[in-house]
């Protein structure tokens, strides 16, 4: 595998487009060359590198500034739509196709953060900019306001997100055709994640935002790291609390892609009895929980466990439950739909299904089938804000709490915004 | 799903960062170019007094034979004198790396960071030594490392961070804000893995020409040839990939192989015939019955040479395979592929790992360095050398006119020819659909697009 990329680029020569993707857009022109700034504002291409003439510099741009400039130049900024700490989002159209929406995320200068560009917006710029996927939020463009402030270019997802649908239980009537259609755009973009060696790590329903198509987004790459070199540490303190897999309540620092499929079950119980699964408001209570519904992580179940180095469980011990426990209260997707359930939720990280098996599991090819995507049920209003809301927030928990872990609250689980 | 080919395509080390020694070297002079315009021209609206070229108190009353309203412009960085100080400074940026000791891939994206930085922007401009230290620190940041600017200040002596926050913005605008770097570092190590599953590798060192200088002592004792073989490639990739323009021009594969190459030439070499082995079957006649391979035998009838000349109701399909592999693992691609190894070692070689002495040498530094720096104190932008300054400015700007934006649209330029070398990087790229596929293009491609296909297609 090491040695794949070994094709010359000359051979790319003949299909490049196909992998052409929008992302690269407003960036590309770098790939032919740089302009010079010769004084009306219109880049110039070698690659016969013509010098400006001496006279024609009198706007002091750099080459790099202009290039900006006429990224901002692209999009017009429309209405606020949200305000944050964090983040300001706007509302925004592509200035020669105001048909064309987009959200501006501009991103603070942070105030309580002294060590310039926040670890959060860095991450999301680093991912963001590089993952291109269907069910993955597609960064369109990164630009630099006056004030030196980041702001990102997302595409416009109008219909809010899944917590929004999941919560409207008196307007919003799904069923099981519907949650295998979201649960297969959020397998797909989490194998895309770990097929690109990234962990997402905050996946829950309001990262997961639906697009105008009905296409469910993954977002908020605000706490996503590459996968970590055999034996580097990673910090445990990630992942909304009630999303969080036991191995990293039980402070493992060394984890893979399993601590997101951990939160893609979560998310999937969550589909299904359309209330957040286990919904625990500590730590000690969300492992409390884990304990009585799954079952009790013990070195049967899960050899080396007592190893982690916060490994605690309650003294009465709870068999881990079989499938048929499961059918009473999530039988609604059907034995298959539960076997997988029951599969991303196994304790142990190394018997925990991966992302990609979780493609392949036969319950995607059962009946019913996925609904089109067209079909699927959509809140008609409140998306608009709903965007705003979600890419204001602050990103989920960051490396620098890990430090309190006492008071360590993962974030704030807001459920009034979402009625 | 994809090859990995396909996915290096998708990243912007590929689409922003990839260019042909042409167009870098025309990036280059244009930078140079623009800068040279810039600084003239403000130097020459400066007053004599404010401009840099120091003015002792004692002559500002003295008449001005030439004039104080022009003063007479320096003399600026040649695109090569610029080329020459990013290298040195490079070279420097990776002696702080290593006395703050920092991991590989962090000195790797740093100086990545550094050398993109000055494509588009002059030394001239903005001060190398310092921008070296704000490389250095988003490259922490970058590869998820996110220490305390204080922290991080001290360890090179600097007690006011302010200059290192001040350029970072500045560092990330001129990355056009892609901050992933990829490395061949894990590709080294997948590779030796590799090789150490191949039978026939000799255990003792067979080595190509190494520089006689170069010590192997400790390791030929050894006579572990594939233990001193990485060893050395990694300090290529160390030093020789980050000093030259290598990230430019090549793959992260194609550099660890032409590293590993001037390590051990043979064992390069193995990995790649490993690789690209497929032999194509000669094209099938109606009468094909006859041209059986000379592999058969029960167990190659799973072989694929034996397949392309199984009957003929199967043939289309299989000479479709057939032809993927020979692009994909053909005979033809291996000699490509070796040939651009060759090239990439050839530029590795300007800078193998000895060359760190070199560039720390006094008397090199004072015979080619000195110079050049003594030029840029007096050539560099007035406005824009101090970046502790230039951000308060820029800031202030940013309070007074709040809002802004506007303007008018900008010409998409379409004169996107590509010529001469440049044309290995692929046609321009057209402007992409809306929507893009890469469900069932990219990544479903291979796997098959079909509504079977887990991967990709409709759900």
């Amino acid at each position: 595998m090491a040695v794949s990329p070994l094709v010359a680029p000359t051979s790319d020569a003949a299909q490049p487009s196909q992998f052409a993707r929008p992302t690269s857009s407003p960036f590309k022109r770098q790939a032919s060359a740089v302009p010079s700034s010769n004084g009306n504002g219109t880049p110039r291409y070698p690659p016969h590198a013509r010098p400006p003439a001496p006279d024609a510099a009198a706007v002091a741009l750099d080459p790099i500034e202009q290039l900006n400039e006429d990224e901002k130049r692209k999009y017009v900024k429309g209405k606020k739509l949200g305000e944050g700490t964090y983040a300001n989002v706007y509302l925004g159209h592509v200035r020669h196709d105001p048909a064309t929406l987009v959200a501006i995320k501009k991103i603070k200068v942070q105030q309580q953060y002294l060590d310039g560009m926040a670890p959060d917006a860095v991450r999301e710029l680093k991912y963001l900019r590089e993952l291109c996927h269907p069910n993955i939020i597609s960064l369109l463009s990164v630009f630099s306001s006056k004030d030196q402030n980041l702001n990102l270019v997302l595409e416009y997802l109008p219909l809010g997100d899944l917590e929004m649908l999941i919560r409207d239980v008196d307007r919003v009537r799904y069923g099981a055709g519907d949650i295998k259609a979201w649960m297969g755009m959020l397998a797909r973009a989490v194998w895309f994640c770990h097929d690109n060696h990234v962990l997402h790590r905050d996946i829950k329903p309001n990262n997961l935002l639906i697009a105008a198509d009905g296409d469910v987004k993954l977002a908020d790459f605000g706490l996503a790291r590459s996968f970590a070199d055999p034996g580097r540490r990673m910090t445990a303190n990630v992942i909304t609390r009630w999303y969080r897999p036991p191995e990293l309540l039980f402070g493992a620092r060394h984890y893979g892609g399993a601590v997101d499929v951990w939160s893609v079950g979560m998310v999937f119980a969550e589909l299904i009895i359309r209330a957040p699964f286990l919904a625990g408001n500590t730590e000690v209570e969300q492992i409390a929980l884990i304990c009585k519904q799954i079952g009790t992580p013990t070195e049967d179940c899960w050899p080396g466990v007592s190893q982690l180095r916060e490994y605690t469980v309650p003294a009465d011990v709870v068999p881990v439950w079989g499938k048929e426990a499961y059918m009473g209260r999530f039988g609604a997707v059907g034995p298959d739909g539960v076997d997988l359930l029951v599969r991303t939720v196994a304790l142990d990280p190394k018997k925990r299904i991966t992302a990609r098996e979780m493609l392949e599991h036969r319950w995607w090819r059962t009946d019913p089938k996925p609904t089109r995507k067209e079909d699927l049920p959509r809140k008609s209003a409140g998306g608009e804000e709903k965007m705003g809301a979600d890419l204001k927030r602050r990103n989920g928990t960051v490396d620098s709490d890990s430090n309190n872990r006492g008071a360590k609250v993962a974030r704030k689980l807001d459920f009034g915004q979402a009625k | 799903m994809a090859t990995e080919d396909a996915r290096y395509r998708q990243t912007s080390q590929y689409q922003l960062w990839s260019f042909s020694p042409t167009q870098l070297a025309a990036m280059r002079e244009n930078t140079n170019a623009a800068a040279r315009t810039r600084i003239a021209d403000r130097l020459a609206s400066l007053p004599a007094a404010s401009s840099n070229t120091s003015a002792p108190t004692s002559s500002v009353n003295t008449p001005d034979p030439e004039g104080a309203a022009t003063p007479a412009l320096p003399e600026f960085l040649t695109a090569p004198e610029e080329a020459q100080l990013m290298n040195f400074n490079t070279s420097e940026l990776l002696r702080a790396g290593d006395h703050a000791e920092m991991p590989d891939e962090i000195k790797a994206t740093a100086a990545a960071f550094f050398r993109r930085f000055y494509v588009t922007n002059s030394i001239m401009t903005y001060p190398p030594q310092q921008m070296l230290i704000v490389a250095l620190f988003f490259a922490c940041k970058a590869e998820g490392s996110f220490i305390s600017i204080t922290e991080f200040g001290k360890q090179f002596g600097k007690d006011n961070p302010e200059e290192i926050l001040a350029g970072e913005f500045l560092l990330c605008q001129g990355l056009r804000f892609a901050i992933d770097v990829k490395h061949p570092f894990r590709a080294l190590r997948g590779a030796m893995m590799e090789l150490s599953t191949l039978p026939d590798i000799e255990a003792r060192q067979v080595p190509s020409p190494l520089p006689r200088e170069y010590s192997l002592t400790l390791l030929f004792q050894q006579r572990d040839r594939l233990a001193a073989a990485e060893h050395r490639a990694r300090e290529i990739l160390r030093f020789s990939a980050l000093m030259t323009d290598a990230y430019f021009h090549y793959t992260p594969s194609q550099i660890m192989l032409a590293a590993l190459s001037l390590a051990d030439r043979g064992l390069a070499e193995r990995l790649i015939t490993q690789t690209f082995h497929y032999v194509a079957p000669p094209p099938l006649s109606d009468n094909s019955g006859v041209d059986t391979p000379a592999t058969s035998g029960p167990d190659a009838l799973s072989n694929n040479t034996k397949k392309a000349a199984a009957p003929r109701s199967h043939n289309n399909n299989n000479n479709n395979s057939g032809q993927d592999k020979t692009q994909m693992i053909g005979s033809q691609i291996r000699d490509r592929v070796l040939g651009t190894i060759e090239t990439c070692r050839d530029l590795l070689s300007k800078e193998l790992p000895e060359r760190r002495e070199h560039w720390t040498n006094k008397a090199v530094i004072k015979a080619q360095i000195a110079p050049l720096r003594k030029k840029l104190t007096k050539c560099h932008d007035p406005d824009r050398w101090n970046l502790v300054e230039l951000q308060r400015v820029r800031r202030e700007q940013a309070a007074k006119k709040a809002g802004g934006g506007g303007g008018s649209d900008d010409g998409e330029p379409d004169d996107r020819t590509l010529d001469g070398d440049a044309a290995v990087f692929g046609e321009a790229l057209p402007v992409p659909p809306k929507r893009r596929k890469v469900g069932a293009g990219a990544t479903g491609g291979g796997a098959g697009q079909g509504k079977g296909d887990p991967f990709g297609g409709v759900l």
